[in-house]
């Protein structure tokens, strides 16, 4: 997966609709069902069939840089638009994506490990475009930081979600909470969605169920 | 679900035994409440409301219900909504909505008491609600003159093996290791609200302006201090009873250990809930001439059954042989504890006068 180096502005960038978009090489992902085994809740494996889990099945990944800020954007069909909790049994739609915190090779189906953890970029549609940058070490184990370098716009139209994310490739002050990017290295990466009218929260999701490598160019 | 992987197998493994140490206890807190006695007033859901539950997001919730039996409880058709263990196996429940439990209503308060209007206008809610958290209130059942009902009051049943607490993804609920109470940790919680799908009393609630899952906390922070929970303290007509169950000499065990008289309620759902109930003792029935036929519970036994399990007819016969036995004059200690002679006595060491402790600073 590459991302793409370009001279644009981060606040052309975090629009989802920007023409800048139209230049960016995108990739389409195949999204799978979470392994229903791995679910850290005997309630969710009892209740959960895995054929219904991971409703999202198809997701469009762009990535570029500026040299100075990283974005990426997520475009996915989805005809219905589940933005707010209205109720109890509402859920929203989300995205999110996952890096190795610290190099390395995390378990990606397990939300990394106590020694090896990741750094998950969450946005939620509830969320008023203010996504949150999450570590986990685990399966249920992710929690936000208190510091989110990470921004986000998102848009719903015709039957299909599109979010931007933008972070500064580098984030030296939260070196422990946030993986660092830089131009001309690489760094493994991963993706899930969320799909809120089929009941998908936590674990229960659609996920890109292998790292990627995601080469920024120099 | 296909053959496990030796890591799945492991993942499994360890963590069935992280749940395993999240709902160990020393000691488990019950209360045994007396359906004789419950008298309906509702002062023990206002006291634990206002108390707990006042704050924004927590409008809908009502921690401690009573409500008239048969009905559909709160929230409505609550018993029809699965979750819990079968064979030890966890069910699929179901999420009920906020119109279930019964929305908060507004009521025109303004218009009536400030805007001049309180000859002409009534106090009324808004809307046209079809639904709310006692909406079927004294109906009961039954057809006259054989009708009958009696009240249900229900708090969160901090179960031995709490569904909620094997459902959280996060294990963000455990058991208090002191005393059993079964609690929420605010800072794990994300509000996916699995627990509120698995726990088959639906005695958890989502918080809108929170967006985390809130419930019954026993009154811990009372309890701690030695002081008997809002529901049980203010309740008129003293049938909260409220101490440990290994505690031989106190109330609790003997009523549902030793004498058998209190049981929990739907005990096959499968949590070993630790709220027990006194059922409640029925008058008899008339025959179709209007005449007393001794030979029928005016409450359907069957009906009680369904609630409390087959147990009910010995609990009930334990509690007619002890009647029997005092209006011939004789003593019985079950009918003496369950009077409630001494108020402090249905709160074991928990009778610390909430007014004699220091204010908390905040």
């Amino acid at each position: 997966m590459q991302c793409k180096k370009l001279t644009a502005s981060r606040d052309r960038m975090l629009d989802p609709a920007a023409s800048e978009w139209n230049s960016v090489p995108g990739e389409s992902l195949k999204m799978d069902a979470t392994p229903l085994a791995n679910q850290p809740s005997e309630y969710i494996k009892a209740s959960r069939n895995e054929k219904q889990i991971g409703k999202v099945k198809n997701l469009m990944v762009q990535v570029a840089h500026n040299g100075t800020d990283v974005f990426f954007r997520l475009t996915w069909e989805d005809e219905n638009k589940n933005v707010e909790i209205t109720d109890n049994n509402m859920f929203p739609d989300g995205c999110g994506i996952l890096m190795p915190l610290n190099g390395g090779d995390p378990p990606i189906d397990e939300m990394g490990s106590k020694d090896a953890p990741v750094n998950a970029w969450f946005w939620r549609a509830d969320f008023s475009d203010a996504p949150r940058n999450t570590i986990a070490r685990g399966l249920g184990s992710t929690q936000f930081s208190k510091k989110c370098p990470i921004q986000a716009k998102s848009m719903w139209g015709q039957g299909a979600w599109a979010v931007v994310f933008t972070r500064p490739l580098a984030v030296p002050d939260l070196k422990d909470e946030t993986t660092q990017l830089a131009p001309g290295s690489s760094v493994k990466i991963g993706f899930a969605v969320w799909e809120g009218s089929n009941g998908e929260r936590a674990g229960v999701k659609s996920f890109s169920k292998e790292w990627r490598e995601l080469a920024l160019e120099a | 679900m296909a053959e496990l992987s030796q890591r799945q197998q492991q993942l499994a493994s360890e963590a069935k035994s992280e749940k395993a140490r999240l709902r160990q206890s020393k000691r488990q807190l019950a209360m045994v409440f007396d359906l004789n006695k419950c008298l309906g007033c509702q002062t023990c859901v206002v006291a634990c409301k206002t108390l707990w539950t006042r704050d924004e997001g927590m409008e809908y919730m009502w921690w401690a219900t009573v409500n008239t039996q048969p009905g559909k409880g709160t929230p409505k058709d609550w018993e029809q909504m699965g979750g819990g263990f079968r064979d030890e196996e966890p069910q699929a429940g179901k999420l009920p909505s906020r119109r279930d439990f019964g929305e908060a209503w507004d009521f025109n308060y303004d218009e009536v008491f400030y805007g001049g209007k309180g000859n002409s206008v009534h106090l009324q809610p808004s809307g046209d609600p079809d639904w709310g958290p006692n909406w079927d209130e004294d109906q009961g059942g039954g057809q006259y003159p054989n009708s009958f009902y009696f009240y249900l009051p229900r708090i969160c049943n901090h179960c031995t093996h709490p569904a909620c607490l094997e459902a959280c993804p996060r294990n963000a609920i455990y058991k208090r290791e002191e005393d059993g109470i079964v609690v929420i940790s605010e800072e794990r919680c994300k509000g996916y609200r699995f627990c509120m799908e698995a726990c088959p009393y639906k005695k958890i609630y989502f918080n809108h302006t929170r967006l985390l899952s809130q419930k019954c906390i026993f009154c811990y922070p009372r309890v701690e201090k030695g002081v008997a929970p809002a529901c049980a303290r203010q309740c008129p007509g003293r049938l909260r009873f409220v101490g440990y169950l290994d505690d031989e000499n106190g109330p609790i065990f003997k009523l549902v250990k030793k004498w058998k008289v209190a049981l929990p309620l739907h005990a096959e759902y499968g949590t070993q809930p630790n709220i027990y109930y006194v059922p409640p003792i029925s008058p008899p029935r008339f025959d179709a001439d209007g005449n007393i036929d001794e030979s029928k519970p005016r409450i359907p036994t069957e009906y009680l059954k369904y609630l409390f399990g087959p147990d009910v007819e010995t609990a009930l016969a334990t509690l007619k042989e002890e009647m029997t036995k005092t209006k011939a004059g004789g003593k019985s200690e079950i009918l003496d504890t369950l009077i409630v002679y001494e108020w402090k006595s249905l709160f074991g060491p928990f009778t610390t006068d909430p007014a004699t402790l220091e204010p908390r600073k905040v």
